[in-house]
């Protein structure tokens, strides 16, 4: 690694080894008590917002939910697709920047691979929220049953168990694996129960040249296995809805609009969860301006990219000129009942973003902070408007229907974001939030040689 | 007994690895608190086996996950509209998703068996290693013969140890 790139990585000088090791396991173990009430008020939410209207709807049923025989799919639905999106940024920085050899990816990765983890949870809770009959939901996988039935693959919703589950799995892997020599940092860095514990987690690591060779050889595996896979799991999650034959939905571009999508909201994502960080953990030493300024980049290219996407879908619509996609799209941006928030997507996420071709908006974090989180809520409408505004207007006018979503259900999207937070509050004192050994990598190596030249 | 010799700079630990090779002594190990990629010749390691392991479980996970498609849609006909029974677009999907879950559950295992973890017994480690020094260990009989050669390479400090 270039020395140029180490001296812009940390702003305020490059800290020693044993600094590193100090900063992170700091952060880790010592817990002020604004922490527990910050953890307190996430996990109170969680459970007022999400698993209390959850059990009320188990007990009346999905009816409580405002879906209805023409718009089958609601809010559940599109903030599944919102969820597995968010999830995609951690593989892009892990596993791409990984295999492009970004050093500077090296300080963010890890928490951007527990918000891949973690949204995916929450992603595949609203899976069993959606369901409505929670205890059914083992039908979808293909284990032998008393009915003999078995699952028919030849359905998108059966390439997303799949996918989902495979996705769940490999990032699990993903993220525990790249954790193990810090969690020996850990280990020796602690006493009594913490050092116990982590002597497990650490499968008993020691660091020698066999360990750090094969978990080299592993980590470069899982990033090639990973990247293919995230870019599949959401091109299925587009063909949930580009495989039936609702206009609005039927189109060969979705794949590429969702994966574009899904990373672009990441990337979003991942500035808002660097923000807290910073701000609240202490990594400002490690999460710098070149960090936001990389990250701002990406977010700049894939505005473009998912803007140019969106213009693709209203070309053809209107190049194909069939009468039912036209009033499809007319629909969704002019007369249904959601039109603004239609519009309200196209400035938070084409529009707004365009300001992050000045540098110094680029490199301002609470700018950043801000200019994230207006991203994520437009993608958040987005994939409302693309289920709430097709699914209500099929060809025939007696499967014309509407949707508004209900009170259990806003109540349910508002919980999903306390329980996305609870679960990233915990992460953040189990595991090392920032790599200990790759940012050591990343400073000038303890040579000998190289002192004395 | 086992002698632990620490290092305060990776090169002079890799180096004292290589002269220990070249004397004769393979009964060692080197601890590091970052992968040191140019030490793989020096402790004489070349390509990984987990390689294979990556290999097998990805054939076997396409394999498999075609079978399951195939052999459930073929326990139930249901023919509807002509369609085909055994469907390739879809099958393959299924099958490239297999493919890549059993690719890294094998690369899970792969890691385990060539790393030679998970191992909660306690082993001859100086904490030091995971901070910022790079500790070589050498094992058994050789270890009288290895003082003056790590010494010589130029060792901080060396230690001895007599458990296990």
């Amino acid at each position: 690694m270039s020395s140029v790139l180490r001296k812009q990585m940390f702003d305020e000088g490059p800290p020693s080894y044993a600094e590193v090791n100090r900063d992170v396991i700091n952060a880790l173990t010592t817990t002020t008590w604004r922490y527990w009430v910050t953890l307190g008020i996430s996990a109170g939410a969680a459970v007022l917002f999400f698993i209390a209207p959850w059990i009320y709807q188990i007990i009346v049923g999905v009816g409580a939910a405002g879906m209805n025989r023409n718009a089958m799919w609601g809010t559940y639905l599109s903030n599944f697709i919102f969820w597995i999106g968010l999830s995609h940024s951690g593989t892009l920085l892990s596993a791409v920047l990984h295999i492009t050899q970004s050093d500077w990816r090296k300080s963010i990765y890890r928490s951007a691979e527990a918000m891949t983890l973690f949204s995916l949870m929450t992603a595949a809770m609203f899976v069993m929220v959606h369901v409505g009959r929670l205890w059914f939901v083992h039908w979808t996988f293909p284990v032998p049953n008393p009915m003999e039935l078995w699952p028919n693959f030849r359905s998108p919703l059966m390439f997303d168990v799949m996918a989902i589950l495979t996705y769940l799995t490999a990032s699990s892997v993903f993220i525990y694996m790249g954790s193990l020599p810090d969690f020996a940092a850990v280990r020796d860095a602690s006493k009594g129960l913490r050092r116990r514990i982590y002597a497990v987690l650490c499968f008993g690591w020691r660091g020698t040249a066999q360990e750090w060779h094969t978990l080299g050889w592993s980590y470069t595996f899982f990033a090639v296995l990973v990247i293919p896979l995230a870019v599949s799991v959401h091109s299925i999650v587009s063909w949930d809805f580009a495989m039936s034959t609702v206009p609005g939905l039927h189109q060969t571009i979705f794949a590429p609009y969702f994966v574009c999508g899904a990373i672009y909201s990441g990337t979003a994502g991942i500035v808002t969860v660097m923000w807290m960080l910073r701000r609240y953990m202490g990594f400002g030493r490690y999460i710098g301006k070149l960090h936001i300024d990389n990250l701002s980049k990406l977010l700049l290219v894939l505005s473009l990219i998912w803007t140019y996407i969106n213009i693709c879908e209203l070309f053809t619509a209107w190049y194909a000129d069939t009468s039912f996609e036209n009033e499809a799209i007319l629909y969704r941006i002019w007369e249904g009942p959601f039109w603004w928030l239609w519009w309200e997507m196209i400035t938070f996420c084409a529009f707004v973003p365009l300001l992050l071709f000045s540098r110094r908006i680029r490199q301002n974090w609470n700018v950043m902070l801000v200019i994230s989180i207006i991203i994520n809520i437009g993608m958040l409408t987005e994939r409302f408007v693309i289920v709430a505004s097709s699914l209500p207007r099929k060809f025939l006018p007696d499967a014309f229907g509407t949707y508004f979503p209900s009170l259990v259900e806003i109540s349910i999207t508002v919980g999903s974001f306390a329980i996305f937070t609870t679960l990233f509050l915990l992460f953040v004192k189990i595991f090392p939030a920032v790599s200990i050994y790759e940012v050591k990598e990343t400073l000038a190596p303890l040579r000998k040689r190289e002192a004395r030249a | 007994m086992t002698l632990l010799a620490s290092f305060a700079h990776e090169d002079t630990a890799v180096s004292a690895a290589a002269a220990l090779r070249e004397k004769g002594v393979e009964d060692f190990e080197l601890f590091s608190p970052i992968p040191l990629h140019h030490a793989d010749a020096a402790v004489g390691l070349g390509k990984s086996p987990v390689r294979v392991f990556t290999l097998l479980g990805a054939v076997l996970g396409a394999v498999g996950g075609f079978a399951l498609c195939v052999w459930t849609a073929t326990r139930f006909l249901l023919p509807t509209a002509g369609r085909p029974i055994i469907a390739l677009p879809p099958y393959l999907l299924i099958t490239y998703e297999t493919t890549i879950l059993l690719g890294v559950l094998a690369t899970l295992l792969g890691f385990f068996v060539v790393g030679r973890l998970p191992a909660w017994k306690d082993r001859a480690y100086r904490p030091s290693s995971n901070v910022d020094r790079f500790v070589i260990s050498v094992a058994g009989t050789a270890a009288a013969h290895a003082e003056e050669i790590l010494r010589a390479s130029g060792a901080e400090s060396i230690e001895r140890e007599n458990a296990s």
